[in-house]
């Protein structure tokens, strides 16, 4: 975990320092209003000046000003590692291939194989012994996401979320029946998670399992669903809080390079421990 | 004394003679029949209806020898075996489940291209190559410019950590109502080398000029453009000098498939990138190589011994092959893909490609150099070329009579053409056939 003194480096917390040299919490509204202060300054005072970070994304969820959060390589590996822990808590074997419908630049895509971004030792999916294989992420693309399914037979899909309606779609009028072919399939939405009525639903149509993923790049937040009790498990990698305001602040082990301290992921219950499948996992659920 | 500028070469491949690269690459290319014919059952069928045999293979004149495959040819073969992947792919290095599929799509359908790890370490190093001749040089941040599903999203992180550049991800996809999220990359990063797909520069363009900003303020400290998805003709090469002011306009022409060639600082033609692919150009009709110059069938093979074997593929790709020495010093030969022969039209004693109406336009009137334009299927039905052209800023309406004149007298048949408002900035630098009633709900 970063120190008081190394986090007062960046300009964005140096400035939310509170009295008990803990920064206080934020949320991408702040990040954007930081960010509009210096236009120059791609990372919004979050990477410390003079530093040439090996990657850089772009945060899908805030457009202007654009925001970029910033990985060096080993991080980028921790980073997939949450991913593949994730699959593994869901079920995968070696030798299948999983699938994506979503844009190429999600870290739900881009972490899974090194083949997708540079720098990155092994992704999620080469970690697991799995094939990927990524469709492009709009809705045009939804006969060839079935196309897909038919072809190379992957046993777990993961869908942008506002594709899963065109997906459901193309999949009846193929008469493509995904429940023989999927082991499970995971919804995910760019800041935030899908409602879990809307999982069911899903679930209910293609007839497989959905799980949803919380998601919000700014703080390298990915958590899943946990099959038994439902609430999202955090990995190790991140630190969970409950704030006063009801709210749940996350704070990212890896993340040194561009910090992601207490970032308010907005009204949800943290549970600390618990789920048989995974007693010692801190829990959101949202 | 003047003398010609050359490429500074990559490593001793590039200083290869031409003679020697020839033997260089029979030597590649007889591994990669060896192991089409051990592996694979798709080639060992093709080469023993053939009568063809690995062992044969001592020139490369016996290359001939190995029959043409087509995109319908692999379709066939996922149509009829229950295999999940085409049956092109080897596993040289044992069986690898950690790979990557990429997809290969077309108006004929999608196959799928398997990138292994050893595929993407060659690969990724053969485009390294291709990309220091288009310029690009370590330090540089590197835009991510492909999705993870086309191939060139497995070459390009290779491509990065062999020259140490940081890697720059734009979120969105590479659609034109995400431009403006390039525009906020290149004016973050600054990078001095930019790889774009042609349509998507002018998007990106349009999108910074929303925002006040020149394409010679978007582009500045940019050395090299770098276009590919599409053919640049001359004169579009000129007017991305123009709008951009950045020095060096290259183009890079590649497919799925492994079909790989840049072109170098002199711009006469694409270098074939040696350690991805041999391309040949061919008589459509006979199959024989054709004479340099003239217009044939491209068809490749991958020397990449991993992941998909291509050999003798044939794209559908129509293009021209010059294998004159280059000033540049570079030893493989030169190609310039034109376009798609699903594209070929006919008009008049013409057979002609969208290209060929875009060049023949910018030469008779360069002042439409770089203008979007549509050709109408209307107008080819009734045996004339009609093209709808976006109309350009302050031109005269004689700009158009002239047009019209030249180009009749050009390809000897009668023209039109009409000014319209506006045209998709996706159609510039590729003209399309469309229909009128097409063309203009696209506008």
């Amino acid at each position: 975990m970063l120190r008081s003194r190394n986090l007062a480096e960046c300009r964005f917390y140096r400035e939310r320092m509170g009295a008990d040299a803990r920064p206080m919490p934020w949320g991408l509204a702040e990040l954007e209003a930081f960010a509009a202060t210096d236009s120059s300054d791609p990372f919004a005072g979050r990477v410390h000046d003079g530093v040439t970070p090996k990657v850089s994304l772009q945060l899908e969820a805030t457009t202007d000003p654009s925001i970029w959060i910033a990985l060096d390589p080993p991080e980028l590996d921790r980073w997939a590692g949450v991913i593949e822990r994730m699959w593994k808590r869901w079920g995968t074997a070696p030798g299948e291939a999983v699938a994506f419908f979503d844009y190429g630049c999600s870290p739900l895509v881009l972490l899974a194989s090194s083949g997708y971004v540079g720098y990155l030792r092994r992704g999620a999916a080469e970690r697991l012994g799995l094939t990927a294989v990524c469709n492009d992420g709009v809705a045009a693309m939804a006969g060839r996401m079935v196309g897909i399914v038919e072809a190379l037979e992957p046993s777990m899909l993961i869908v942008r979320r506002d594709l899963a309606v065109p997906f459901c779609l193309a999949l009846e009028s193929a008469g493509t029946n995904l429940a023989d072919r999927i082991r499970w399939l995971a919804i995910a939405e760019v800041e935030g998670c899908a409602n879990r009525r809307e999982a069911d639903q899903l679930s209910a149509r293609l007839g497989v399992k959905v799980w949803r993923i919380l998601r919000s790049d700014a703080a390298f937040l990915i958590a899943g669903e946990c099959a038994g009790c439902r609430a999202f498990h955090l990995d190790g990698e991140y630190f969970a809080e409950a704030l006063a305001s009801g709210h749940v602040a996350i704070t990212t082990r890896f993340a040194q390079l561009c910090p992601a301290v207490r970032f308010d992921i907005g009204l949800a219950r943290l549970i600390n421990g618990g789920c048989p499948l995974e007693p010692r996992a801190q829990r959101v659920e949202c | 004394m003047l003398t010609a500028a050359r490429t500074e070469p990559f490593d001793d491949l590039d200083r290869l003679s031409p003679a020697s690269l020839d033997q260089w690459w029979v030597r590649k290319l007889k591994r990669v029949a060896e192991l089409g014919f051990d592996e694979l059952a798709f080639y060992r069928k093709r080469f023993a209806a053939a009568g063809f045999h690995p062992t044969q293979f001592r020139t490369l004149d016996d290359l001939r020898a190995i029959p043409i495959s087509k995109k319908e040819d692999l379709l066939a073969v996922m149509q009829n075996s229950r295999s999940k992947f085409l049956g092109v792919k080897s596993y040289t290095a044992g069986f690898d489940v950690r790979m990557t599929v990429s997809l290969s799509s077309g108006t004929s359908g999608t196959t799928y291209v398997v990138h292994t790890r050893r595929w993407r370490k060659l690969q990724g190093y053969s485009s390294s190559r291709a990309h220091w001749w288009a310029g690009l040089r370590p330090g540089t941040p590197l835009i991510m410019s492909a999705p993870a599903w086309h191939a060139y999203a497995s070459i390009q992180p290779s491509i990065a950590m062999h020259f140490k550049n940081p890697c720059v991800v734009v979120s969105g996809t590479f659609l034109p109502r995400f431009a403006d999220r390039i525009v906020d990359a290149i004016l973050a990063f600054r990078p001095r080398f930019i790889t774009m797909f042609l349509p998507m520069v002018f998007s990106i363009l349009a999108a910074a000029r929303r925002d006040g900003t020149s394409g010679e303020q978007l582009f500045a400290g940019v050395e090299t453009l770098v276009v590919t998805g599409a053919p640049i003709t001359p004169g579009m090469r000129s007017h991305l000098q123009d709008v951009t002011r950045v020095k060096r306009v290259a183009e890079i022409a590649g497919s799925s498939e492994n079909l790989l060639a840049v072109d170098c600082i002199h711009a006469q033609g694409l270098h074939v990138v040696p350690d991805t692919c041999y391309a040949e150009v061919l008589d459509r009709k006979s199959g024989r190589p054709v004479p340099d110059g003239q217009r044939g069938s491209v068809v490749h093979s991958s020397v990449i011994p991993a992941g998909s074997l291509y050999l003798r593929y044939d794209g559908g790709d129509a293009g021209v092959i010059d294998r004159s020495p280059c000033p540049c010093g570079l030893p493989s030969p030169r190609i310039k893909l034109l376009g798609r022969w699903e594209d070929c039209f006919s008009v008049g004693d013409n057979t002609l490609l969208p290209y060929d109406v875009q060049f023949a336009l910018e030469t008779e009137v360069p002042e439409l150099r770089g203008t979007a334009l549509v050709i109408t299927r209307e107008g080819l039905a009734n045996g004339m070329l009609r093209l709808l052209l976006a109309e350009p800023e302050g031109s005269a309406a004689s700009l158009l009579d002239k047009a019209k004149a030249k180009l009749s007298r050009r390809f000897e048949v009668p023209v039109e053409i009409s000014a319209v408002r506006d045209l998709p900035l996706r159609f510039k630098g590729v003209p399309p056939i469309l229909s009128e009633q097409e063309a203009a709900s696209a506008a």
